[in-house]
């Protein structure tokens, strides 16, 4: 669905992306990650058709955004950092001055708004003055001006910045939403939000993807546990005896006393899922688990670590 | 393009912008039409409106000032850019709203030549009066179209406004700038200038070459905004 290959934007000598490639397949949820100044909004930007890029190929849809961009636009919904809207006028107005810019024929018009509208949850206010409205339900107009013309991608910058937790939780329950018919790119700078949302995710830092992949790549989920701690009451030496005899266990590490427990650092072979097997053993010691926490490389750890390697590398 | 237009004359008069506008100009026309027809007894409202082209030089980036750099600041240029429009529609489109508030002025204005033709037994003579308005309605037109491509260079209502001003004192001036100069380069100046012909035209002169020059003027620089405009495409 958009493809981007080599992409490098200058400005004068300022190489604000350098050599970006990555891809969206139809249907996928791409979070798109990095901090402040990472090239995030650029590459958007770029995508939408709203600067130019100096190399590369942008392709979206099978067109290229230099030589058919009004037929690339056709297929986009952009909700920019800031929303763009005008504060003189009303919700409904303001969307229906959308529908003309995207020629969203008369007949299907009404219909349209209303499913966005109720989508979106801004069917009470669209009587009243945008400016008037607080920062969550302009993100929401925002959002719903991205819907307009039923697009099928949907570009999201950092759709849930400056709102409150329960907002959040609603701008993501859309987002969901929107996944059955929709291509999506959403940045931001937020981890979690990408595991809550997002099937794939593509990193950068300093105007380079620095890691992409799904998400399940980057997270530890329930089959593939290799490493976790492990609260365990009863003597620390003959604890760590039954688990060190436990088949599959290939490393144990006693790490801190706490209370009348035992911490220990379990490590496994390779596609081998110890927890079973141990429970077992442990059960007929009578030795009680208290706690098991699986020690994954979060999104987060991958996202810092990336993050500094670059910070060292340019340091040197 | 009429998507703009509607935008942009909603825009128009649901600020005070406008009514500002307008409520200026009626108290400067009632002025000269008190000191021009009544006090000094002319028969020729065009006279009142030549004595107004000078002020026209701060009306016309007041009606653009806020056309281009108001979507700029607000930051719905992003908006106008990733539609699936060309920006050539939107530059006519806004250019088309500020040249129909123009147009909104000086209808109002018709009131004053009507009352003249009350006042006056035999009415007062229609041509030249006709040729007035005619002509100051092309000159406001090509007006707008210089303080528009002004105001697309930046982001700042009050920069645009005052750059409007300078750069049409600037062909304010050109007449006698050229006369000055003198030479070819004076007469290149003095044939440019978009006054001159406005007060050929204005005495009851009709000339084809003229109404060529301010429709093509006009033309060039609505051409040029749009230009201006789509640079940030290319660059």
């Amino acid at each position: 669905m958009i493809e981007i290959t080599n992409l490098t934007k200058r400005y004068g000598q300022i190489k604000a992306l350098n050599d970006v490639s990555f891809h969206v397949k139809k249907g996928e949820i791409l979070g798109f990650l990095g901090p402040n100044g990472a090239g995030k909004s650029t590459t958007m930007n770029i995508l939408t058709g709203y600067i130019p890029y100096t190399e590369g190929s942008v392709k979206v849809g099978g067109y290229e955004i230099m030589e058919q961009p009004e037929a690339v636009k056709k297929q986009i919904g952009y909700l920019p950092e800031l929303p763009p809207l005008y504060q003189d006028m009303t919700v409904q107005e303001y969307l229906n001055f959308i529908c003309d810019l995207k020629s969203v024929p008369q007949k299907v018009r009404k219909a349209q708004l209303d499913d966005i509208l109720y989508m979106v949850k801004i069917g009470d206010i669209r009587k009243r003055l945008i400016r008037n409205l607080s920062k969550g339900y302009k993100q929401r107009v925002g959002v719903a001006q991205a819907l307009v013309g039923n697009p099928p991608i949907l570009i999201l910058d950092e759709p849930t910045v400056g709102l409150d937790p329960s907002q959040i939780i609603e701008i993501r329950k859309l987002i969901s939403a929107l996944r059955h018919d929709h291509t999506i790119i959403l940045s931001t700078h937020i981890l979690s939000e990408v595991t809550a949302v997002c099937s794939s995710v593509v990193m950068i830092n300093h105007g380079k993807v620095a890691a992409s992949g799904s998400v399940s790549d980057f997270s530890a989920t329930e089959g593939s546990v290799r490493k976790f701690t492990i609260h365990i009451v009863g003597d620390k030496s003959s604890v760590q005896k039954v688990i060190s005899q436990t088949p599959g266990v290939r490393k144990v590490d006693f790490i801190r006393v706490d209370k009348d427990a035992s911490v220990f650092m379990v490590e496994s072979g390779k596609d081998v899922d110890v927890r079973r097997p141990l429970f077992n053993e442990l059960s007929r010691n009578s030795m009680a688990i208290l706690e098991l926490r699986p020690v994954g490389r979060t999104l987060e750890e991958i996202f810092i670590d990336i993050v500094n390697k670059d910070k060292n590398s340019a340091d040197q | 393009m009429w998507t703009i237009y509607k935008r942009e004359m909603n825009a128009y008069f649901r600020s005070p912008v406008a009514y500002c506008i307008i409520g200026f100009f009626m108290v400067l026309v009632g002025l000269f039409f008190w000191v021009r027809n009544l006090v000094q007894g002319s028969v020729y409202f065009s006279d009142v409106l030549s004595s107004i082209v000078t002020y026209l030089t701060f009306f016309a980036p007041l009606i653009t000032m806020r056309l281009l750099a108001d979507e700029k600041k607000n930051g719905t240029e992003v908006l106008l850019r990733t539609a699936p429009m060309p920006m050539s529609r939107v530059v006519v489109g806004k250019y088309l709203a500020g040249l129909t508030l123009y147009l909104v002025m000086i209808g109002i204005t018709f009131i004053y030549p009507i009352m003249l033709t009350f006042m006056i037994d035999g009415g007062i003579p229609a041509g030249r009066n006709f040729s007035g308005y005619v002509a100051f309605i092309l000159l406001g037109a090509c007006y707008l179209a210089v303080s528009l491509f002004v105001s697309s260079f930046t982001e700042n209502q009050v920069v645009a406004a005052v750059a409007g001003v300078v750069v049409l004192l600037i062909f304010y001036f050109m007449q006698s700038i050229g006369s000055t100069v003198g030479g070819n380069f004076g007469a290149v100046l003095q044939w440019l200038s978009p006054l001159k012909r406005y007060s050929d035209f204005a005495m009851g002169g009709f000339n084809l070459a003229s109404l060529f020059y301010y429709i093509s003027f006009t033309a060039v620089g609505v051409f040029l905004t749009v230009m201006n405009v789509e640079r940030k495409r290319w660059n």
